[in-house]
């Protein structure tokens, strides 16, 4: 190679090489900050009147929400005052066929005040209801287990009213540019998953001590 | 003299081919490990189409002595990348070398990667399944190389 050629050569492999990095580094990190409303119609765990809230997009069928559901319980016993844990559903229907089903059961069982029981419930027996191909006798099971009307039960899954309730919140999380679950907002703020409950307890904190 | 010429001209053209094909390879390779270091740092690939990536990504297995595993992919690509460049410029024989044989250090670890994955973490990460496939086609690439020696 001429001097004159080996210095566009290298100059344009380094540009295009620093240029897809950067886009790759951009697509793996999106930075939303989906302002994220709280409305009165909310499940919600922790004082109402807290600093800080914690709303967290979650899909029943997702292995890695099940893990985080007892950082965030754990969170709203410890910290209950401090902060106010939202639930809103994100089911990814395309690969967890069953989500949708739970999410109406949660919002079902939430017609009879027991949406946090069957939402734990859930979660705790996620193994043995996420490779079914109709999960609903066993969500029926669940609501029999929780001492539910199961005949309210039964007619409020398949209620259009709970169907829209968990279309909605997709729809939020849509909105707020959600690309997977769980995905944790603070104070409207989207956060990285934090990998432990420690680092959990210390965003709240940091955030409380940011207003405070 | 054609008859020299000839086969002399094609030999160089066929090896120009194959180091383009390590430039793109490892190229792809990098940006790869780039996109699974940044969701390992951020802990953002959960559950979306990509299942299986969380799993994976913050197993005890995804550090060695706290440097992430993607990043070190990282490092071993860039290096492939750089000698496929260097050897574009100038031909000359250690990055050839390195092209050669470096390769398959890097599918073998990819091996005993792939081994964690199905045996031990039982989680499946499509983005390191992605990275496997490189390393293998570098590994062949690299045997492709020795062999034309």
């Amino acid at each position: 190679m001429k001097k004159e050629n080996k210095i566009w050569f290298w100059s344009i492999s380094i540009l295009v090489l620093v240029l897809l990095t950067w886009i790759v580094i951009n697509a793996a990190n999106p930075n939303s900050n989906g302002s994220t409303v709280v409305t009165d119609q909310e499940w919600s765990k922790g004082s109402p009147d807290a600093l800080v809230t914690l709303i967290e997009y979650s899909d029943f069928q997702c292995p890695a929400c099940a893990t985080y559901y007892q950082m965030i319980n754990k969170l709203a016993d410890e910290m209950g005052d401090e902060v106010l844990v939202i639930y809103r559903h994100y089911p990814l229907a395309s690969i967890h066929p069953q989500a949708e089903l739970a999410a109406q059961a949660a919002e079902a069982a939430g017609q009879q005040g027991a949406f946090w029981d069957m939402h734990d419930k859930l979660f705790e027996e996620q193994h043995a209801w996420s490779n079914q191909s109709d999960a609903k006798d066993i969500f029926i099971g669940y609501a029999e287990e929780l001492n539910l009307d199961i005949a309210k039960f039964k007619s409020d899954i398949a209620n259009s009213d709970i169907k829209d309730a968990v279309k909605d919140d997709r729809k939020s999380g849509d909105k707020a540019l959600i690309e997977g679950t769980p995905t944790l907002f603070l104070n409207g703020e989207k956060i990285n998953n934090p990998r432990s409950y420690d680092k959990l307890r210390q965003a709240v904190k940091d955030e409380l001590s940011k207003i405070q | 003299m054609t008859n020299l010429d000839k086969p002399l001209k094609t030999s160089s053209q066929k090896y120009n081919k194959l180091i383009y094909i390590f430039t793109a390879i490892s190229l792809l390779g990098f940006l790869d490990a780039i996109y699974l270091t940044t969701s390992h740092y951020t802990g953002h690939i959960t559950c979306s189409v990509i299942s299986g990536c969380q799993e994976v990504l913050v197993s005890q297995y995804s550090e060695i002595f706290g440097i992430p595993l993607a990043l070190l992919g990282a490092a071993y690509y860039l290096f492939i990348l750089i000698n496929s460049l260097l050897y574009i410029d100038n031909q000359n024989k250690y990055s050839k070398l390195v092209l050669s044989y470096i390769p398959i250090f890097g599918f073998l670890f990819s091996i005993y990667l792939i081994y964690l994955m199905f045996f031990v973490i039982e989680a499946l990460c499509q983005y390191c399944l992605l990275s496997a496939g490189t390393s293998t086609l570098l590994f062949i690439l690299g045997i492709i190389l020795i062999k034309k020696k």
